[in-house]
Order: C-alpha cells, then sequence, then structure tokens
C-alpha cells in the first residue's frame, strides 16, 4: 500500500510536467487546429536556454524563466507569423504538419550541432532537498515543477476564460470569418497563441531539465507525449490538459513501478491507441473530427 | 491545384500507358547494365536510390493515392528485416538462396498479416491522428523487439550471408535492392492504374462523397495499407541481408519513415514516377552533394521539406508539368 501511495505521489508529480509542456501545444490545437510536431523542439530549446543563461551567470534555473518565456515567445511568435501562417494558407493542416515536423529536425540538428548529442541536466540547489510525510518522500526538486505547472495552467485557464486576448482566441477558433467580422486582427492573435504556447513549452523545458536528462533527441519524446496527453484529456481545455498530464504521470509510474520501466512508452501507446480508438474526444474534451 | 484538376492529370498518364511502360522497360535495362562501368561508391548510391525508391512509391501507395500520410512506416521495415534475420538464422541447413528467397516470403507474409489486423482500428483514424498513430505504432514495435530478448534486438543479429558463390555482394544487392524497387514500382502501377486507383484518389479527396458514391471505402483503404506493408517489409528484409547485422536502431528510424515521405513530396506525391524522381534528387543531394555536412543531414532533409511545401507542393514533377504547359501555351 506504500509503495502504491509513493507511486501515485511520484506519479503525480511527473505528471505536472506533462500537463505543462502539453499546455502550449494543447493550446496551439484548440485555437488553430494545428499539431505542432515542433513543440517538443521548442520545449528541448527552451531547456538549453535556460542551461545556457544559469551556467554562464551562475544563477538558480528558475530565475532565468523569464529570459527564456521572452525568447521562446518571440521564436515561436516568428515561427507562426512567417513559416506556418504561409504553410496553412498554402497547403492546409497536412502541410502545417510537414512543415513543422522539418522545423523540429532543424532545431534538431542545430541544438545538437551546439551542444552536443549527450544528455544534459539542469541543476537547482534544491535538487536534493526533500519533504517526508507520513513515510512518503517528496523530493522538491519535482514539487516545485508540479506546483508551477499548475500555477502556469490555472493561469492559461482564466486568460482563456476571462481576458479579451482569451475571448478573441475562442472567436477566432470558432470561425475566423465571422471573428474578422467583429474587428478582431486574427493574424495577431494566431501569432500571439503560438507565442504563448512556445514559451509555455520553454517553461516546462527548464523545469523538465531540473528533474530529467535531456538531449537535442528528446524532443519526439515530449512532442508525442504532448499528443498522448492531448489525447487523454481532450484539447481545447486547460483542465482537460492538466488532467490528461496527471494520468499520463500516474500511468509511466505505476507502469515503471509494477511492470517495468523499459516499458513506460510502449505502455503510453497502446493507452493512446485504445483512447483514440474508443473516446477520439478525450475524457473531457470534444470530438475533434478524428474519425467519422 | 484543385482536387478535380489534379484526378485530370493522373487519367492522363495512365492513359498514356504504353508510354510509360516502354520508360519502365528502358530504365530497368539500363539499370541492370549499369554496373559494368559503374565505380564501388556510385553503385552504394545506386543502391541507396534503390532502397529510398522501393520504400517512397510503397509508401505513396498509402499515402500519395489514398491520403493517408504514415509517419510509421519504418515499423514495416524493421519487423520484415528482423522476421527475414530470425527466420534466416533458423535455415542454416539449406542452399543461400533458398534461406534468402524464405526468408522473404516470410517477412513479407508477417507483415501482411500484422498490418491486416491493425489495419480496420488505425484506418478509421484521419490526417494527423492516422500519422501520429502510426508514429506511435513504430515506437512500440521498435521498443517491444528491444526489450524482448528472443528477438536479440538490442545487441543485435548476424544475418546470414547469402550471396552465391563468385559473385561480389555488392553486385548482388545492387540487383536484389533493384528487384526490390521494380517489385515496388510494378505492383503499384499494376494497383492504381484501374479502379483500385480511382477509389483511393476519390478516398484521398473526399472520404465522405466517396463512401456516399458506393466505393468501398474500407476495404480499399485496408487493400491499400496491406500492400504497402508488404512491399515495404520486402524492400526492408533484402536492406537487412545487405547489410548484414541488424539492430533495433539500425532498422527502427524515423529519418527512414521520413525519407519515405519527402522522396513522395519532392518528386510529386499522389504519382508513381514522383517519388522515384525523388529518391534520387534527395540519394544525390545527401550522399553525394552534402556528403560533409553528416551532422546536419537531418536538417537539410527539414529545410527541403519546409521548401518543398512552400514553393512547389506538387513537387518536381509538378514544376515539370507546369512548365511543359507554359510552353505548350
Amino acid at each position: 500500500m506504500h509503495v502504491f501511495l509513493q507511486t501515485l505521489l511520484d506519479g503525480l508529480m511527473l505528471g505536472g510536467l506533462y500537463a505543462l509542456a502539453a499546455s502550449g501545444f494543447s493550446l496551439i490545437f484548440g485555437v488553430m487546429g494545428i499539431l505542432n510536431l515542433a513543440h517538443g523542439a521548442f520545449l528541448v530549446l527552451g531547456a538549453y536556454v535556460g542551461l545556457q543563461i544559469s551556467q554562464s551567470l551562475s544563477i538558480e534555473p528558475i530565475l532565468t524563466l523569464p529570459a527564456v518565456v521572452v525568447v521562446l515567445f518571440a521564436a515561436g511568435a516568428l515561427f507562426q507569423r512567417y513559416l506556418v501562417q504561409l504553410t496553412v494558407d498554402r497547403g492546409g493542416l497536412v502541410a502545417s504538419l510537414l512543415v513543422t515536423f522539418g522545423v523540429s529536425l532543424i532545431i534538431h540538428d542545430l541544438l545538437a550541432h551546439f551542444y552536443g548529442p549527450g544528455s544534459r541536466t539542469i541543476v537547482s540547489s534544491y535538487a536534493y532537498s526533500r519533504i517526508e510525510f507520513g513515510g512518503l518522500v517528496i523530493g522538491l526538486s519535482r514539487l516545485v515543477p508540479l506546483v508551477v505547472s499548475i500555477v502556469l495552467i490555472l493561469a492559461l485557464h482564466f486568460m482563456l476564460a476571462r481576458s479579451r486576448l482569451g475571448r478573441e482566441m475562442r472567436a477566432a477558433s470558432q470561425q475566423i470569418v465571422a471573428a474578422r467580422l467583429c474587428g478582431i486582427n486574427v493574424r495577431r492573435v494566431f501569432a500571439l497563441t503560438f507565442g504563448i504556447a512556445s514559451a509555455y513549452a520553454g517553461v516546462a523545458g527548464v523545469l523538465v531539465g531540473t528533474v530529467l536528462p535531456f538531449s537535442p533527441n528528446s524532443e519526439t519524446y515530449w512532442t508525442i507525449s504532448a499528443f498522448v496527453v492531448v489525447v487523454l484529456g481532450g484539447a481545447k481545455s486547460p483542465a482537460g490538459t492538466l488532467l490528461g498530464g496527471l494520468l499520463l504521470g500516474i500511468l509511466n509510474t505505476m507502469t515503471a513501478q509494477f511492470i517495468s520501466p523499459l516499458f513506460t512508452s510502449t505502455v503510453m501507446f497502446l493507452v493512446l491507441v485504445l483512447m483514440l480508438l474508443v473516446r477520439p474526444q478525450g475524457i473531457l474534451g470534444h470530438a475533434a473530427g478524428a474519425t467519422r | 491545384m484543385t482536387g478535380l484538376d489534379r484526378l485530370d492529370l493522373r487519367s492522363k498518364i495512365t492513359g498514356n500507358i504504353g508510354a510509360w511502360i516502354a520508360v519502365g522497360v528502358i530504365a530497368l535495362v539500363v539499370m541492370a547494365a549499369a554496373p559494368a562501368i559503374l565505380t564501388p561508391f556510385q553503385m552504394r548510391v545506386g543502391m541507396s536510390i534503390f532502397f529510398s525508391a522501393g520504400l517512397a512509391v510503397a509508401w505513396g501507395l498509402l499515402g500519395g493515392y489514398a491520403g493517408y500520410y504514415s509517419f510509421g512506416h519504418t515499423a514495416f521495415l524493421g519487423i520484415g528485416a528482423f522476421t527475414g534475420a530470425l527466420l534466416s538464422n533458423y535455415l542454416h541447413a539449406v542452399s543461400p538462396l533458398v534461406v534468402f528467397g524464405l526468408s522473404i516470403l516470410a517477412a513479407v507474409a508477417v507483415c501482411g498479416v500484422l498490418a491486416a489486423l491493425i489495419a480496420y482500428p488505425v484506418l478509421r483514424l484521419r490526417h494527423s491522428y492516422f500519422a501520429i498513430v502510426m508514429l506511435g505504432i513504430a515506437y512500440v514495435a521498435a521498443e517491444v523487439i528491444n526489450n524482448f530478448d528472443w528477438f536479440q534486438g538490442s545487441i543485435g543479429i548476424v544475418v546470414p550471408q547469402v550471396v552465391p558463390r563468385g559473385m561480389r555482394p555488392e553486385m548482388f544487392f545492387y540487383y536484389a535492392l533493384l528487384a526490390a524497387a521494380a517489385i515496388c514500382v510494378v505492383v503499384t502501377a499494376l494497383l492504381v492504374s484501374g479502379r483500385v486507383g480511382y477509389a483511393l484518389m476519390t478516398i484521398r479527396e473526399d472520404e465522405d462523397t466517396a463512401k456516399m458514391l458506393g466505393i468501398a471505402t474500407e476495404r480499399y483503404k485496408i487493400l491499400a495499407f496491406v500492400v504497402s506493408a508488404m512491399l515495404t517489409s520486402l524492400v526492408g528484409v533484402v536492406y537487412a541481408f545487405s547489410i548484414g547485422f541488424i539492430t533495433t536502431g539500425a532498422v527502427f528510424r524515423t529519418d527512414f519513415s521520413l525519407n519515405m515521405i519527402v522522396c513522395s513530396l519532392i518528386g510529386g506525391i499522389g504519382t508513381i514516377v514522383g517519388p522515384v524522381f525523388g529518391a534520387i534528387i534527395l540519394t544525390v543531394l545527401t550522399q553525394v552533394v552534402l556528403a560533409d555536412a553528416l551532422s546536419f543531414r537531418l536538417a537539410t532533409t527539414g529545410a527541403l521539406i519546409v521548401i518543398i511545401v512552400l514553393l512547389a507542393p506538387s513537387g518536381v514533377l509538378g514544376l515539370v508539368r507546369g512548365a511543359a504547359a507554359r510552353i505548350r501555351q
């Protein structure tokens, strides 16, 4: 029982990371219908930016977040404005799948060229601190990401639900033409959506870096896990992303604990395939045209 | 270009079937005679081209004609390679060529059965969902083969030598890969030049309408999926024999899946000659022109995708056709 509870707790904390890593992916998919296959590459890029800044200024990794947000926001917004938009205009959504995949490869090779293909980690000052609670152990390096994730996902939720930009995003996701007629600058909204989503990916990258090793090759893993989270929780709502992320985290630690650490990805994909076949709209969300 | 225009272009090609058979036969004869004058390096490039072309044509049957972009076709390549490698290790008593033939048959059969088993569920998914689920299937297949000791995926498995006595290995595999690629082209051409081709193209342009028109969409999609998987595994098993030692990492490679798509895109998606041209262009570009920039191989491919999608969405073939049309006017 104790092992089970500890595994559950570890899963929840890992799940916070999955949720944050997927929230930007889910936002782009929800607002623009684009599956951004470069999302994982942006996440890993964020991790490297955070690593670079915290090493060269020798400051606490978590203090690099504002800078990472700025860099990734700019990268994401420019990427959307000058590449993704063009692609969607010319070739539709499948073309955007290919172009974002191509960009992820470019980012991968550039990172591997400048930082080498090996695994890196970001070491925080609290990496080895832990809280013990009724026999359960909570590592601070895992608790901090969970808390940051929940705060940021709530912020995203309120932004979408309450703010003017959020309303504009929801309007643009429903009907681009109608949104334009209401005086919404849809191009600007889309660029901002990509910027915010990439900034979230960057923050997730830094937090991932403090918990797990990362390398240029990790980008595929994070793109796919974001997709799994979106499928589990359903697109279009930060609450769904949070739920999907936490479920994926629990699934992963449970598999590692009770089946074998070798099969976490396999189980993740089996669940993905099953979910797509049985309930493609996710546990919470609406059908997104996945099947007939 | 609208869907109808593209259908029209396609029917112009298939209408001229005699000319294409002639071109194909001439090309085959030239390729078969070429080793007489090629240097070993050029023969390696040739083998790479056949490998990529066979895979791209096999992928195109499903991706180009039916519009179902699989991002994980390397699953079938890998499963085929491992089936062949494992089986050939159990058959040492018989003559090498028989081992080669039986391994190919077994690999193609195993992939056909596996593809048929997963076809119905995965083909219910559309577009991006199908693409990513195939990526997932390739990932799972690789992990299963890597983690169960029986498959020897992580430590690797030696594939027996099947080259007949007195023949140079690269010569043998040059012809083997050429034959595999030719089979991919011929089978695909036979399938798409008739009723099946029109059914698949109709599915690509509008699946719901296709269904409404009375096309058994499910059956045609499954047919394309299974045949595409079998052709992919055919190329995969020949490749396994040609490299002689395989690990999971050597055959389940995302860049193989990617190259199939990129070759089709570069040449012209939804055609047969397109992927072949694409394979020639991509192989020459990455192995001859950019041979020194190895660490940027993926980035080059990525940049090519971006450029093609933005500037020439119907590929080199589309550019050629456009130019031809302009000259005629």
